[in-house]
């Protein structure tokens, strides 16, 4: 049968740079790192373009290898929770891009010292807006699982939003 | 049940708060750059890996194709120094075959000479 769609490499870098380095650079919290992992995750899409069949396809492709090889990346650099910290402080290269509000540079920093699992599954809820069941089919996780990792990653950060950025919060 | 409504409202909140705080990050402008110049880097060398692996798949070709002919030649070769050498055995029998039935020939005549 014949496909319709046919990919455009540089058309899917464009539209979708973005939510890779987002996922990788969340996960990671290195600017360097996540560079290097959205370009290596563009390649490999690059060498498996004939087995893509749509755009959807094309999108969760990009998000389960991003989500796989920034979890490589962490266990092979095991980068400690306070070294995230600082990249993100400091943001790194990032001067003539446009900034993270002062609670999205905040929490972003809170997320990078939650255990990864939790860390993914929330990345996955909150920017890229995806259900916990997409989030399990995408992590190759059980449900239950998934939907524990999303009440406790979210308890934990609350908890730590609320001792370090009560004056930004609604509601706490 | 009051506390409970309030913490679920705070809970959806910060929850509201979360998704605007994990907007997607613009991505580096020189990525796409990078992105499109290893790409091409990389089918560059997939092509010249290509192209050498078809060189050397035509030099095992070539070299085969010589050690076949070198091994047809060498049988055809001793095929015609074999038959050369039954023609020259035959060759021999005939003359010996020959020089036997002269001799047979004489004796005959010899034998019937002493009779006479």
């Amino acid at each position: 049968m014949a496909r319709d769609w046919q990919p455009d490499f540089e058309k899917l870098v464009d539209d979708h740079q973005s939510m890779v380095f987002s996922l990788a650079l969340r996960m990671t919290g290195d600017r360097g790192l996540a560079e290097e992992i959205a370009q290596d995750v563009f390649l490999e899409l690059d060498r498996h373009l004939a087995r893509i069949e749509s755009p959807a396809h094309a999108l969760n492709w990009l998000r389960r290898v991003a989500m796989n090889r920034s979890a490589d990346a962490l266990r092979r650099r095991k980068v400690r929770c306070m070294d995230l910290w600082v990249e993100i402080e400091e943001g790194h290269g990032a001067q003539a891009e446009q900034k993270p509000s002062a609670i999205g540079s905040r929490i972003e920093s809170l997320l990078a010292s939650l255990p990864e699992p939790q860390r993914a599954a929330l990345i996955l809820r909150y920017q890229e807006d995806l259900t916990p069941e997409e989030i399990a089919e995408l992590l190759s996780a059980p449900l239950a699982t998934v939907k524990s990792h999303l009440q406790r990653g979210l308890r934990l950060l609350r908890a730590k939003a609320t001792s370090h950025l009560g004056e930004y919060i609604r509601g706490v | 049940m009051e506390f409970d409504h309030e913490g679920q409202n705070s809970m959806n909140d910060f929850e509201q708060e979360l998704a605007e705080a994990f907007a997607r990050r613009p991505a580096p402008p020189s990525l796409k750059r990078k992105i499109m110049a290893l790409r091409s880097q990389q089918n560059t060398e997939r092509i010249r890996n290509r192209t050498a692996i078809l060189q050397r798949l035509a030099a095992c070709l070539i070299l085969c194709a010589a050690l076949a002919g070198g091994v047809a030649w060498r049988n055809r070769e001793e095929q015609r120094k074999g038959e050369e050498a039954r023609q020259k055995v035959l060759t021999a029998l005939r003359v010996t075959s020959h020089a036997l039935d002269q001799v047979k020939t004489q004796l005959a005549a010899h034998d019937r000479d002493r009779q006479q």
